[in-house]
């Protein structure tokens, strides 16, 4: 039984739970630098660094129910300081380590977060925003070896003075946990908190559908930035008890067979670009690998193409399972799995426990085959309790008694579900989804820019990419100089995965008579398709 | 200015990284930021900066920044 007692708590279920249970020996995780060396890590040790990071919390101040954020690579550290927070009860946020400085401001200022621990490279964009961060009271670095001046202080030296004995608090189903941010068509990106709870609905879906058993040796190549970093390559697979792969360094075809078939990897969890970019290798790279240990592979982040799943099966003599969830359901809600025919190009069936189904615009249920909004019946255990300071765009999401996901599908009469679209403007690169708002009001803060309208366009590796229309002022010229000022503007404001593919300019942005931006007009302009209605558009 | 030091106020725009010191043997392991996109970012850099133009075959055979300045000192070369 996953719970005891009444204990939730997802740092104390992670760790030393599996040491009461008598795995404290066992490799929690094999971390590999980016240089593929490795160092392993037991769960008696990630026990006593996270119940350290738990007690150097304390010392600092952190209370239960403030907000603390992780702001690093993949490293060991980012894993010890989340479960550390989490013991504490500390509602723990992890930023994306590409973030640039506006992407940061806006989430630390919404979320009032009192701390982060990041390393010297990231500090600089953290200096910059802090005299607009009041409520940051601290920042610990990973790579200092000394405490500096203005609240910034080195984790080597606050972990040794620290006590390695923490007993997380009883902390009930309903106590906050993971924050993670997400972004919309419109508006700031909203923070969206989970609970301790959400860990049982985590736990069952990675034994169900990701198949793990407590001897697997599992990898996850999410970052932890994402719900699918924190949920399923941090605590589904560790409150299994199971050991997990952690990899430092970014995509290389050849590196990741290698860690596949030396670290022994039995179910790996990718992305459908992932698999897309192996895809182009040359085969002979994959007949160089023993994968027999690998039983299966799982996917998420985009619709997983048809001819992914026949390559896998093909080349690699493999099962790829596309799962679909997001940061608001916490867990897997709809997933091909082990057990169930896969239907390439579906998104599956259902989970245990999750009613779903296709709802018209007029609220009603949809029949077999007819399209319509993708929704969930409310009350599984990881869904999201709110979005931070936005009560009204919470319950904006549920309609007749459904959560709606605003994805668009439809479901066949064996009662698997079909993605069809967004119902919104939200684009979703490489598994990142982007606000084009955001990068639209990144782009009017250049002094050249006067307008700016964003779309998401098909991509065949990317599933979408990134295209920017601007218009300029007065004489302004669109020079290869300002392509790469507006590349390096948004880059470094937002991040490296909010830089168009492409940016073209026009005469003037098409706005409709509220002066709302036609990004519809924009996207069927570029693609040469029928705009339909534009009676509402601007003269 | 030998092409490594040129380099690396580059690196540092790019990058966003003034602590950014370039050696020979620096590769995207050594610097955070360094992922797929941002690649392309220092691409495009190094192009409107030298006013020259990479192949995609060229770029993907590239190992470190010693290859790198190695490859951009070719190309000044033939201008």
């Amino acid at each position: 039984m996953l719970i005891e007692n009444g204990q939730y708590n997802i740092g104390d279920i992670c760790t030393s739970r599996q040491c009461r249970l008598g795995r404290g020996d066992r490799v929690a995780m094999r971390w590999l630098t980016p240089d593929m060396e490795r160092r392993d890590y037991t769960f008696n040790e990630l026990d006593g660094l996270s119940g350290r990071f738990a007690n150097v919390l304390a010392s600092l101040g952190v209370g239960a129910g403030e907000v603390f954020f992780t702001y690093l690579p993949k490293q060991p550290e980012q894993f010890v300081a989340f479960l550390g927070a989490l013991k504490l009860t500390a509602v723990t946020g992890t930023l994306f380590s590409n973030f640039g400085e506006e992407a940061l401001l806006d989430r630390l200022v919404d979320a009032r977060a009192c701390g982060i621990i990041t390393k010297k490279s990231l500090l600089r964009k953290i200096t910059r925003i802090r005299p607009q961060l009041p409520h940051l009271r601290f920042i610990i670095l990973v790579d200092s070896d000394d405490h500096q001046a203005d609240g910034i202080f080195s984790y080597n030296r606050l972990m040794a003075e620290a006590g390695s004995s923490f007993d997380p608090p009883l902390t009930p189903a309903d106590t906050p946990s993971v924050l993670h941010y997400t972004s919309g068509s419109t508006g700031k990106p909203k923070g969206v908190l989970h609970r301790h709870g959400a860990v049982t609905m985590i736990h069952s879906t990675a034994q169900q559908v990701l198949g793990l058993r407590e001897d697997d040796v599992y990898w996850c190549t999410a970052d932890q930035g994402w719900v699918t970093g924190t949920s399923y390559g941090i605590i589904g697979p560790w409150s299994m008890g199971v050991t997990q792969v952690h990899f430092g360094g970014g995509y290389s075809a050849e590196q990741w067979f290698e860690i596949l078939e030396r670290e022994n990897v039995s179910v790996w969890y990718t992305a459908p670009t992932a698999l897309r970019m192996l895809m182009r290798e040359e085969p002979l790279l994959y007949a160089r690998f023993d994968l027999g240990m690998l039983r299966h592979v799982c996917s998420v982040g985009e619709p997983l193409n048809p001819a992914v799943i026949h390559w896998a099966r093909r080349v690699l003599g493999k099962e790829v399972y596309d799962t679909w969830f997001q940061t608001e359901t916490g867990a897997i809600m709809i997933a091909n799995r082990p057990g169930i025919l896969v239907k390439p190009g579906s998104m599956g069936k259902p989970v245990e426990g999750i009613e779903a189904a296709v709802i018209s615009a007029e609220g009603g249920v949809l029949n077999s085959g007819e399209q319509g909004d993708l929704c969930l019946k409310p009350g599984w255990p990881s869904m999201f309790t709110t979005y931070l300071n936005q009560a009204g765009a919470y319950a904006s999401k549920f309609k007749n008694g459904y959560y709606c996901t605003g994805d668009v599908a439809y479901r066949d009469t064996d009662g698997y579900f079909w993605f069809v679209g967004r119902s919104d403007d939200v684009i979703n690169t490489a598994g990142h989804l982007i606000s084009p708002f955001e990068i639209e009001s990144a782009l009017i803060e250049l002094p050249d820019v006067a307008e700016a309208g964003v779309i998401g366009v098909p991509d065949e590796l990317l599933y979408e990419k990134v295209v920017a229309f601007v218009s300029l002022h007065g004489e302004a010229a669109m020079t290869d100089e300002l392509q790469l000022k507006i590349r390096l503007h948004l880059a470094n404001k937002l991040s490296s995965v909010a830089t168009p593919h492409e940016i073209h300019r026009l005469e003037r942005i098409p706005k409709n008579k509220s002066g709302k931006i036609m990004r519809r007009y924009l996207k069927a302009t570029y693609l040469g398709q029928d705009a339909g209605d534009i009676s509402t558009m601007e003269e | 200015m030998p092409t490594l030091d040129a380099l690396t106020p580059i690196f540092r725009q790019v990058f966003d990284d003034d602590s950014i010191v370039l050696t020979r043997e620096t590769s995207a392991n050594d610097i955070d930021a360094w992922d797929s996109l941002s690649h392309m970012n220092l691409v495009v850099s190094l192009e409107v900066h030298y006013k020259i133009k990479f192949a995609l075959g060229e770029l993907q055979k590239l190992k470190n920044v010693g290859d790198l300045a190695d490859l951009v000192d070719k190309k000044l070369a033939r201008k």
